[in-house]
């Protein structure tokens, strides 16, 4: 049985925002970020948050961070009661936040990490031990003693990420860390992190993207309007779909189409997943999509679509998340209003 | 109710790594600026601009052949009209310079970011507040004894009149109550997100009842106490008692510096505790994030 090192019991934040749409008359809007969240994160795990933007993966690591107040509920990092014993939290972990914007511009990367290995407590001599092992594991002799405002946006990034790693916490907090970096630094920085679990450290990791989560972690929370709404390893998930194909179809697909596939038997859901220059990307799940294409393309011409690439695809867990919320990854929650929430694919 | 206890890592509270969290934010802080040589020297130059409109003011008026000094005199204490304005100034540049440092320091690093990378850490707010005060202090206290030093070879005034000591302690002690109210500007501004314009209007508010340009005595009964009730009404009043035959408040220079000294020892702490109050009412909301 593994042991938890962060427990999260029932978890909500409710933000209170005005809303100027009349002058000098502000309306106050509640956004729940969280819904009662349970959780628990196990010792020496990767473990995944992945869901839209909006969803409330933010705001879930904010208050773990004690950075929010949650408005109800509690929770234990690494035994110490985020409440009560808010400074032993934060000596627990290591946080990338905001990414690059959590450096000082107009100091270099090294006074940077002096800057914040002091104000993590670690000796002025272990500092330095550190700033050097750093250096070595994340190849910073480059740009490490110049101003990060002359950084690349990469070279930023990956300063923050070794700073997130300057007290050597057992916990790290990873809020989408490879969200400006190109696929190169990305996939290096995924390299490390996964070498820091090897070594033993628990990481959080949130990602939007589907691919990140399923190469990186051992077990994924998928999140949507501040619910948790599906937990497991990976290969867990995809099976819990119960359905067998997917096929990607690419082109220029006009709006409606995707629910008029839908409404073909044995069609289980259908969904634009990406939309690129004015192409599109229509994701179909079904049970047996050898026997269905022909019936899909049928639709498809009626409406007079045109496809140009055709791609069975194994399942991802954004397949998942697209059959419990009728979304893709890719759109903005605050851009779907609420009522449409559930009203598509089937909860599980 | 518990959960697996996996260490901490590197951190290590002692003394030496407390201090280390004060001194590494002072440090940090003077690397920047250092980095901004500019702005310092316009900083320098900001009183003498203050202090040069009243004086040209009081040089026009003499021409005409009152004698402006005898009748400042009368109301001042002083016929050194010059050095009176150019104290007035320099303390009214030190109120600027401890509000803006401190108070809006927090709501600069919320602007650029760091400010939640701070707040993640262990280190105890006082500790980082500490530096970053410590730093606006040495800052204050420097820019005020530059400033006055150009100021009396641009305008003719004997610097070295009077007793400085007293001055200086003056100075020094009267910086700490503006700390305090540094923290309540600070609450203030990150409660009132978009406050620019209503901190300018407060600082010049601050000027007038401080008496910058004009003794404070002359103001009538109830502006006169509210006047009385600024802690930098008196540093002002006491650095210009002690260099020129102004006068102190309560006649000696010991009484009025125990009350800045009594201010010293309670608006900090008032600041402070409304500071750490908005902070936690914040995270209840929004959070100290840019939002
Ligand atoms: N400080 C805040 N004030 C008001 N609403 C907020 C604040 N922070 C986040 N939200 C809202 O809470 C929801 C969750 O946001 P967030 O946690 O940032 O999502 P994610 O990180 O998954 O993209 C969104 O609807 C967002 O608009
Ligand atoms: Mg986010």
């Amino acid at each position: 049985m593994p042991r938890a090192i962060i427990k999260v019991q029932n978890m909500s934040k409710t933000f209170i925002s005005k809303e100027r749409k009349k002058f000098l008359r502000p309306e106050k809007r509640e956004i729940q970020a969280l819904k009662s969240v349970d959780l628990d994160i196990y010792d020496g795990e990767i473990f995944g948050l992945l869901g839209p933007n909006g969803a409330g993966k933010t705001t879930l690591i904010k208050c773990l961070t004690t950075l929010l107040i949650p408005t109800e509920g509690t929770a234990w990092v690494n035994g110490f009661n985020l409440q009560k014993e808010e400074n032993l939290v934060r000596a627990s972990l290591g946080c990338m936040l905001m990414g690059e914007r959590g450096l000082y511009w107009k100091l270099t990367g090294r006074e940077n990490l002096e800057y914040f290995g002091a104000l993590y407590h670690v000796p002025k001599e272990k500092r330095k031990e550190r700033i050097s092992y750093l250096t070595d594991l994340l190849n910073l002799q480059e740009f490490l003693d110049r101003t990060v405002e002359t950084y690349s946006s990469g070279q930023k990034m990956i300063m923050a990420f070794a700073k997130s790693l300057v007290n050597d916490a057992p916990i790290l907090f990873l809020d989408e860390p490879t969200v400006t970096m190109d696929v190169h630094a990305a996939r290096e920085l995924r390299r490390i992190v996964k070498e820091l679990n090897r070594e033993g450290h628990t990481i959080v990791y949130t990602t939007h993207q589907m691919f990140e989560a399923d190469e990186l972690c051992q077990r994924v929370a998928i999140i949507d309007r501040g619910e948790i709404i599906a937990l497991g390893t990976p290969t867990q998930l995809k099976k819990s779909l119960k359905i067998q194909d997917v096929v990607n179809l690419e082109g220029v697909i006009p709006k409606g189409v995707a629910e008029k596939v839908k409404a073909i038997p044995g069609v289980k859901d259908a969904v634009i997943k990406d939309v690129k220059a004015g192409k599109s990307t229509l994701g179909v799940m079904c049970d047996n999509s050898r026997k269905l294409l022909p019936k899909i393309m049928e639709v498809l011409l009626e409406n007079e679509v045109q496809i140009e690439y055709i791609q069975p695809q194994d399942i991802t867990l954004e397949d998942v998340f697209i059959a419990k919320t009728g979304r893709a990854l890719s759109v903005d929650t605050s851009e779907v209003p609420e009522e449409e929430k559930g009203g598509a694919g089937g909860r599980v | 109710m518990g959960t697996a206890i996996a260490g901490l890592g590197l951190y290590k509270k002692t003394p030496r790594t407390s201090f280390g969290v004060f001194a590494s934010v002072l440090k940090a802080r003077l690397i920047i600026i250092s980095r901004y040589k500019g702005s310092l020297i316009m900083e320098l130059f900001m009183p003498i601009v203050f202090a040069a409109l009243p004086i040209m003011l009081g040089v026009s008026l003499a021409s005409g052949g009152t004698p402006v000094a005898e009748n400042w005199k009368i109301s001042s204490g002083t016929a050194d009209f010059r050095a009176f304005m150019l104290i007035g100034a320099c303390t009214f540049s030190v109120v600027s310079l401890m509000t803006w440092l401190v108070g809006f320091w927090v709501r600069r690093e919320m602007v650029t970011g760091t400010l939640e990378s701070v707040w993640v850490t262990p280190a105890k707010k006082y500790l980082v507040i500490g530096g970053v005060t410590g730093y606006a202090l040495i800052r204050a206290f420097t820019a005020f004894i530059i400033s006055f030093l150009i100021g009396s070879l641009i305008f003719g005034v004997n610097p070295f009149q009077g007793n400085i000591l007293i001055a200086v302690l003056f100075i020094m002690i009267g910086l700490l109550p503006l700390w305090g109210i540094s923290f309540m500007f600070g609450a203030l501004i990150l409660k009132v997100k978009e406050a620019n314009s209503l901190i300018n209007m407060l600082q010049w508010v601050l000027a007038f009842f401080m008496g910058v340009y004009f003794p404070v005595t002359v103001l009538p009964g109830f502006l006169r106490y509210v006047a009385l009730s600024f802690p930098p009404t008196w540093m002002t009043n006491g650095v210009r008692a002690s260099l020129l035959e102004v006068g102190y408040f309560f006649e000696h220079w010991y009484i009025d510096l125990a009350i800045i000294f009594v201010f010293a020892a309670v608006v900090p702490l008032l600041g402070y505790m409304v500071f750490m109050r908005t902070e936690k009412r914040l995270k209840k909301n929004q959070g100290m994030g840019l939002y």
